[in-house]
Formats: structure tokens, C-alpha cells, sequence
């Protein structure tokens, strides 16, 4: 037990001390301020630059060419009030004059009508986000159906009633509301994801360092296989837990600081109103989830001889938990998150830290079945801990090629 | 203090490693574990510090099981190595600590033998600035600082100048006046002469000769003398064939039997201009080609 507190006290050391361990950390937390900053300094930037309300000689110029002057100031007027960033203008220019207008950035867009129903939008580059036709779509599909009205005889104010009919909804879920839990799921299973891959990795590097510099020759001699596989383990996975708070701890910090900002997107609105219960669980099935990785990755680390093998004697633990993300992932997009393969992953210990932290966070899960699918995690960890070590024991005495599976665990179970 | 390996059996999948290992070491005395390649010093060596468990037999600390929990083992491995890219004084103090220290009697001992060993000055760099030579110093510290009761040394000497050996020689003389067991396993014969009163030999896993290495170089039949001379041609008429010339240039003669060897030497004496006569004794490295060399065979041995 003392061993063990001093390896994990050197271990937690070599994560503190690395330098890119530290960069990282900060430059996480930093790219979270800007990005949780940004409509505030985005909010600063238009209130010096622009002012609260832009003049019309400051926006950009939208034209409108119609087939009749009475039309034309129709759209316009109508045009006006849905684009209120633009400074929209009738136009006499021949068609190739509008064009070389827009190429030359005097404009930035023009809607040459064909009637009220039929039009072409000329722009000069047509943005991925670009809205406006949609807009434009509907301002005249609301004018050509008040029109309508008018001339059966309504008022327009009785049409503009009729069309401005406003239905208010609201919806009441009596389980979880999975568009509201989705996207901080998506964000923890990431998260769960990225660290016990980085980790894993290089908790198998780690060990396969100190076998390839020899250093392993005195470790052996010093303390306990068990001590050393441990110590390792818990160190990485405090390590990683003092990255994740930091990161999740400045993204909440921040949001809190700048949530009015906010308050418009619903996304992130829904992001940081996850409850507190299921970071609990978060904490939980990350521990577990990565114990079991993080051992499995020790142990092949103890069977490689030189540090170039670790990339291929990984790959079959880091293909296990890809598969494992993948499932997940597919089921939460797809929103049904309790179907049978998810079911049956919540309670096999590699799937089981993302398939049932998904299915708590996303549907409605009896305590009893968190209950088994934490004990089985528990159990195995216990289990997978002690196997590891005992093939670590084995492993790091052996020099040359990387040895078989089969007699790996034949030495294991002979020792 | 006695250290014993008794009958230790030790095989890893079908391969028999160590077939009944069996050898003792005594506190005050320094003791030379031999062999080839592949003999099977380095399985013994980790049985004796409970890497792995043998097969069979025991190891004894004046009779008893060794209670590893008490006895503090220093190891200089064969394969050296340390944390390359760490502060030398860090991974010291951590591997001082792991074998039972407290962290201020570790940082004592660390500095104490980084002081012993000239490399006050290097304590706060990284291990891989260090030349291999300094680095070998680094690694003997882990060996020592805890203050061990037993001392394995693999290959002490490799690598290391004239002047560094002459440090770590007088480094393990003191250890020995502790009244420490000193193991030293190496394939350099002039140290293990130097340093070792006793040995024991082992080929494909067996002991095939063990024993004070005083009494083993007497058990050789004394019927050879060595004669050191200016004017070996005399000396080399007068006996013939009895007498060839060595590779040093000294003559050897042979007895017709031991008991000869008062009255060849007067003879030499008194007839010729002699420098030194003195009776043949085998070498270490000679006695080591005889039983663990291609032609040895276990069967062979007097």
C-alpha cells in the first residue's frame, strides 16, 4: 500500500509536470472562454463599430426589378419589412447593368419577378447560409394569398389577421426529453470517448517506455507488479478527471458569466441545463469505463519490447472501443436508445460505460438495472485489474518479438 | 549472514532453466555467480529477489525463508536503464522510497552517494545529458542508497574508465567491510578474481562447480611449474619437451609428478639465471573455459 501511494504520487507527477499535458489543459480552457466569449465580443465589436440601429447607408443594398411600377413598390415595402438588414430598393437597370451592380459589390443581391409567383435571385456568391430566398418566398406567398382574400371581398386588415394566425404549442414529456438531453449526451459520450482512448494510449506507451529504456529491470525488483499496474491506472485516471473538470468546470464557469449571451441558442441553452444527478453518473460510468480500458492497455503495453509495436498491439482493445462508441453513437442519432443491441451493451462492461450512461441520460431506466450494469462494471474491473497485472508481472520480464496471445496467457496462468 | 539457494528448479513453458541451483554467499565476502550466456544466472538472480517464484527449492537467509518483507536487496541489473528524459535526483529519491524509505532518508542517501560518486553537479539534470559512464554511476546509486543488506552487481564494470572502476572498486570494498553480501555476476574474470573468495559456476541451468575459488585453483594437480626468465633457451634444451614457452614468454615445465616440484625448482636455481619460478595454478578464466566452454560436460568434472 505504501508502494502503491508512492508510484502513484511519481506517476501523477509525470502527468502534472508534462508539458504538453499542461498545454493542452490550458489551451482547452482557453478555447473555451473565446468560444463561451464570442457573442459577447461579437455584441462589443457591432456595438462600436456599427451602432444599436445601422442607417440605411450602412446596410447592404438589396434591388427589386418587377414587371409593373405598382408591383415593384409592393415587394419592395413588403421586402423592407422582413429584411431589416437590408436596404432594399427598386431598380430600373437593364438586367446586365443589375449584374455588373452585384459583381462590382454596389449591391448584393437582386430578385428580378416574373409576376408575383416566379422570380430569380441573383447574388454574387451564393452562401451556404444564405435564407434569403426562403424568406423571399414566403413574404410573397403571404402577399399573393392576401391579394387573394382582398379580392374575395375581405378587408385587408381581416386577411392580415387571417394570415398572421399565430398557434402556440407546447410540449410535455412525461420521460426524458431526448431533444433536450441529446446534445449534452453526445458531448459527455465524446468526452468519455477522447479521454480513455488519449489515455489508454498513453498509459501503454508509459509502460512500454519503461520497458524499452530498462528502467522496468529495477522497477520489477522494486514493488509489486499489482502496486505498479495500479498506481498507473489511478494516477492517469485522476489526471484525466483534472482535465475533464477543468475543461467542463471552465465551460460552466463561463456559460454562467456570459449566459445571457446565450440564452437565444437553444442548444447551449439545453447543454448546461443538464441535471446534476446525471454528472454523478458521468462520474461513475467515466471511473468505471475507464478503469477496464486503462488496464487492458497497461497490460498490452507490458508485451511490447520496443515502443514502434504499441500502435499494432493496441489496436485490437482500441477497435473494441470504437465498435463500442460506434453503436452508441448510431443509436443516439437514430434517438432510439433502447434498442436491443443497446440493452445487451449496458451490460457487458466494455460497452456498458457509454451504452448505459447514454440510456440514463436519454430514456427511462429502472434503478435496479443501473444497479447490475454498475455492479457487473465494478466486478470486472476487479477482475480485468488483477488479470492485467498478473500478465504485466509476465509481460515485462519478456524481451524479443511480442509474444502470442495464447502464450501470454498460458504464463499467466501458470504464475 | 548467509545467503543460500538451495536446490532451485525453475522451467518457463517446456524449457528447463534452472535444474537444481544450488550455491552460498556469506556476509563479508564477495561472491562470483558464472556462466555463459543463457546459464542462467539472471533466472537465479530474480528467484533470489522474488520476481517470479521457483519451481522448487528455497532460498535461505541463515537458515530460514528470507523474509523479503525485511531485507533490503540493491540490484544493478545487466540491462541498465533509468526514466531518460527525468531529473536524476527525482527518479533516485522514487526508487529509494519504493524499496522502504522515507522520502527524507531518501533524499539523505541520494545525496550522500551522488556526493560518494562525484556527481553532486548532475543531481537536478535529466539522466540523458549524462554520458554512459556517469550514467552507469547514476544506476549503481539505485543499487545502494537504500543501504541493502544483499548487493547483486550484474556486470559491474562494463563501460566504465579505468578511473570510474577504480571508484566502484573501492565503493564495493567498503560494502564488503560492512559485512554485506556482495553477489557479483560477470563474464570480466580478472574482477571477479580480484574481488571474489568464492564461486560457483553455472551451465544450462546447473551448478557445475562451486566452492572457495582458493581451495578449487589447490584442487588442480601442482605438476607444472612457471618460470620467468631472460635466457629461456638453456632451460629449454635441458627439458625438452617437457618444457614449452607461454604465450607471455615464460617457459612452463612439466613434472613428472608433483612431488618433483622442491627439487626442479633448486635445479632451476641453482643452474640458471632465473627471474621467478613459481607452481602453476589456473587461471579463473582458465577454470572457467574448462567448465562452461562447448566441450565442458558436467560429467567431466574432478
Amino acid at each position: 500500500m505504501k508502494q502503491f501511494g508512492k508510484i502513484l504520487k511519481f506517476e501523477l507527477k509525470y502527468y502534472f509536470k508534462n508539458k504538453v499535458f499542461v498545454g493542452v489543459t490550458i489551451f482547452l480552457v482557453l478555447l473555451i472562454a473565446v468560444v463561451m466569449f464570442l457573442p459577447r465580443i461579437v455584441g462589443m465589436i457591432k456595438d462600436g463599430g456599427e451602432g444599436t440601429d445601422s442607417s440605411p447607408s450602412e446596410r447592404s443594398i438589396m434591388l427589386i426589378k418587377a414587371e409593373t411600377p405598382r408591383e415593384e413598390e409592393a415587394v419592395r415595402e413588403a421586402f423592407q419589412a422582413a429584411f431589416t438588414d437590408y436596404d432594399v430598393q427598386t431598380t430600373q437597370d437593364s438586367l446586365s447593368a443589375m449584374k455588373e451592380r452585384i459583381t462590382k459589390e454596389e449591391a448584393e443581391c437582386a430578385f428580378v419577378l416574373e409576376g408575383m409567383a416566379s422570380y430569380t435571385y441573383y447574388v454574387d456568391n451564393l452562401s451556404m447560409y444564405d435564407s434569403n430566398m426562403e424568406i423571399a418566398d414566403s413574404v410573397l406567398k403571404s402577399m399573393i394569398q392576401t391579394g387573394a382574400m382582398v379580392e374575395a371581398g375581405m378587408t385587408a386588415e381581416q386577411a392580415g389577421e387571417i394570415m398572421s394566425v399565430q398557434i402556440t404549442n407546447d410540449a410535455v414529456s412525461l420521460g426524458k426529453d431526448q431533444m433536450q438531453n441529446y446534445w449534452y449526451t453526445y458531448i459527455m459520450i465524446f468526452a468519455l470517448y477522447m479521454v480513455i482512448l488519449l489515455y489508454g494510449q498513453m498509459i501503454a506507451t508509459n509502460v512500454a517506455t519503461e520497458k524499452s529504456s530498462r528502467a522496468m529491470e529495477l522497477l520489477i525488483t522494486s514493488a509489486k507488479p499489482v502496486s505498479m499496474m495500479f498506481g498507473k491506472v489511478i494516477a492517469s485516471c485522476l489526471a484525466g478527471l483534472v482535465q475533464l473538470i477543468a475543461v467542463f468546470g471552465s465551460a460552466i464557469l463561463f456559460y454562467g458569466m456570459n449566459q445571457e449571451q446565450w440564452n437565444d441558442n437553444p442548444i447551449v441553452a439545453s447543454i448546461f441545463d443538464m441535471p446534476v444527478g446525471l454528472l454523478g453518473y458521468m462520474l461513475i460510468f467515466f471511473v468505471l469505463g475507464f478503469f477496464i480500458y486503462a488496464f487492458l492497455y497497461g497490460a498490452i503495453g507490458s508485451t511490447a519490447s520496443k515502443l514502434e509495436d504499441i500502435n499494432t498491439s493496441v489496436m485490437p482493445v482500441t477497435m473494441l472501443f470504437i465498435i463500442a462508441f460506434m453503436v452508441v453513437m448510431f443509436s443516439l442519432a437514430s434517438g432510439d436508445v433502447d434498442n436491443t443491441l443497446m440493452k445487451v451493451c449496458s451490460y457487458i462492461p466494455f460497452t456498458s460505460s457509454m451504452a448505459m450512461f447514454t440510456r440514463i441520460a436519454m430514456s427511462t431506466i429502472a434503478w435496479y438495472e443501473i444497479v447490475i450494469s454498475i455492479a457487473i462494471l465494478a466486478g470486472s474491473v476487479v477482475g480485468i485489474g488483477v488479470l492485467s497485472a498478473k500478465i504485466y508481472r509476465v509481460g515485462v520480464l519478456l524481451y524479443g518479438t511480442t509474444p502470442k496471445i495464447g502464450s501470454i496467457i498460458k504464463s499467466v496462468w501458470k504464475a | 549472514m548467509v545467503l543460500e539457494l538451495k536446490d532451485i528448479k525453475k522451467s518457463f513453458g517446456s524449457k528447463q532453466v534452472l535444474s537444481g541451483v544450488s550455491f552460498r554467499a556469506e556476509g563479508g565476502r564477495a561472491f562470483g555467480l558464472l556462466g555463459r550466456n543463457g546459464a542462467g544466472k539472471t533466472t537465479s538472480i530474480r528467484i533470489l529477489m522474488n520476481v517470479f517464484p521457483a519451481d522448487g527449492g528455497e532460498v535461505l537467509l541463515d537458515g530460514h525463508p528470507i523474509d523479503y518483507g525485511r531485507m533490503k536487496i540493491g540490484y544493478l541489473p545487466e540491462e541498465r536503464g533509468l526514466y531518460p528524459k527525468k531529473i536524476i535526483a527525482d527518479q533516485l529519491v522514487y526508487f529509494a522510497e519504493l524499496k522502504g524509505m522515507s522520502r527524507r532518508e531518501a533524499v539523505k542517501a541520494v545525496d550522500h552517494w551522488l556526493e560518494r560518486l562525484g556527481m553532486t553537479e548532475y543531481r537536478n539534470k535529466r539522466l540523458d545529458t549524462l554520458s554512459k559512464g556517469n550514467q552507469q554511476k547514476i544506476q549503481l546509486v539505485t543499487a545502494l542508497a537504500h543501504n541493502p543488506d544483499i548487493i547483486i552487481l550484474d556486470e559491474p564494470f562494463s563501460g566504465l574508465d579505468p578511473v570510474n572502476a577504480m571508484l566502484l572498486k573501492e565503493v564495493v570494498r567498503e560494502q564488503i567491510a560492512e559485512n554485506k553480501v556482495v553477489l557479483f555476476s560477470s563474464h570480466q574474470m580478472s574482477y571477479i578474481e580480484e574481488f571474489c573468495d568464492s564461486i560457483a559456476i553455472l551451465n544450462s541451468g546447473h551448478v557445475v562447480l562451486s566452492g572457495e575459488l582458493h581451495d578449487i585453483k589447490r584442487s588442480y594437480v601442482r605438476d607444472r611449474l612457471i618460470v620467468r626468465t631472460e635466457y629461456p633457451d638453456n632451460i629449454q634444451k635441458d627439458f625438452g619437451k617437457d618444457c614449452t614457452v607461454m604465450g607471455d614468454g615464460s617457459l612452463m615445465i612439466r613434472l613428472a609428478c608433483a612431488e618433483d616440484k622442491k627439487s626442479v625448482m633448486q635445479r632451476l636455481v641453482d643452474n640458471y639465471d632465473v627471474d621467478g619460478v613459481k607452481v602453476f595454478e589456473p587461471s579463473l578464466n582458465d577454470i572457467f573455459v574448462e567448465y562452461a566452454g562447448d566441450g565442458a560436460d558436467k560429467e567431466d568434472i574432478r
